[in-house]
């Protein structure tokens, strides 16, 4: 069996279905990047962003995360799974959040990239680090939305398939996370 | 995309997506997956792996008895080149007597006649004469005991020597 940065996801996963280690070990290397990075910057915690990604691969390693190729790309699937892990991570420390829809306010409290967290640290880039910063304040349900369309490119109609919503919330919500991003941003200018 | 940059936003996206860019999951975490996928999918083992070792020292032991008894029983049943014919071949004053009918067949004889002859040493080897390369080419002397309607009987070699 082979796995070359050509094959596809589904052969991939056709392939690790029949136990081959190196497929497995290929669709780890090729999805884990963007969904390590993802639960980074949505959940602020690199000790937490790794066992996102531990159990999304653990999931669909045992079958508990069913992908089906008919429904989409298995990258928008690791995300939606992502997700639903950061959501019921966050629920025991869910706050009211500032940013509710037709609410301007955007008072959230920030995320603890502290030292738990190297996203920070590694982030010398003084734009980065600001809008990084920026992004931690906004809603949980925002902010999903703007790392998957702005950090991610992922199309809207993956995004609301992603977070379970339709495309107009999808639309919404991201003209006003990006509002409130440049708002909080302009007044550290 | 369709979200048009006026709020100068995109320019800092692509600095953070730069930034982490350079981030990946940390190396424990492919190191537990792929020993998990290991739990997962054990390795076939071989049908001869399958095999447990108490067996295989029963399959050997085993193998070494047959092996033994079967060396055991050629060797006790293997033809000795002496021993050709031996039920025709005998002693008789020195020389070797070699029966070439049945002794009843000789014993019937009527008439039968001494002829003396000389016979070549590589034809008796199977006979059980002692053949080595410096008397290969001697002849042995023989008298060849001879039925009355010229059939050979027997054979008295003089000197097998």
């Amino acid at each position: 069996m082979t796995t070359s940065p050509s094959t596809t996801d589904t052969d991939l996963l056709r392939q690790m279905r029949s136990g081959a280690a190196d497929a497995f070990a290929a669709l780890y290397r090729r999805h884990q990047g963007p969904l390590y990075r993802f639960a980074l910057l949505r959940c602020g915690s690199a000790a937490i962003a790794a066992d996102v990604v531990q159990e999304v691969f653990m999931g669909l390693l045992t079958g508990r995360f069913a992908f089906d190729p008919l429904r989409g790309q298995l990258h928008a699937f690791l995300f939606g799974v992502a997700r639903n892990l950061i959501l019921k991570l966050d629920a025991p420390r869910q706050q009211p959040v500032a940013l509710a829809d037709g609410d301007e306010d955007d008072d959230a409290p920030e995320l603890p990239a502290d030292d738990a967290c190297p996203l920070a640290r590694v982030l010398h880039n003084e734009a980065a680090e600001e809008v990084r910063r920026a992004l931690s304040l906004l809603a949980p349900h925002y902010r999903d939305v703007v790392i998957l369309y702005e950090m991610h490119e992922l199309s809207y109609a993956e995004i609301a398939d992603i977070c379970q919503v339709d495309i107009g919330t999808v639309r919404s919500r991201l003209s006003r996370a990006r509002a409130a991003l440049a708002k909080r941003l302009a007044a550290h200018v | 995309m369709d979200i048009h940059d006026e709020d100068g936003l995109s320019a800092r996206f692509d600095a953070l997506r730069t930034e982490m860019d350079k981030l990946n999951a940390p190396r424990g975490v492919e190191k537990e997956l792929m020993q998990a996928f290991a739990r997962q999918f054990p390795r076939k083992r071989r049908w001869f792996e399958r095999i447990p070792a108490q067996a295989w020292a029963w399959t050997g032991s085993l193998s070494t008895i047959a092996a033994a008894v079967l060396v055991f029983a050629l060797t006790a049943h293997a033809p000795h080149p002496g021993e050709i014919g031996r039920s025709v071949v005998a002693r008789d004053h020195g020389g070797l007597f070699i029966a070439l009918d049945s002794l009843e067949r000789i014993e019937r004889e009527p008439n039968p006649r001494l002829v003396e002859t000389e016979v070549p040493r590589t034809s008796l080897a199977q006979l059980g004469v002692p053949l080595t390369p410096e008397n290969a080419g001697k002849p042995v002397k023989a008298e060849m005991l001879v039925a009355a309607d010229g059939q050979p009987l027997a054979l008295r070699l003089s000197s097998t020597h």
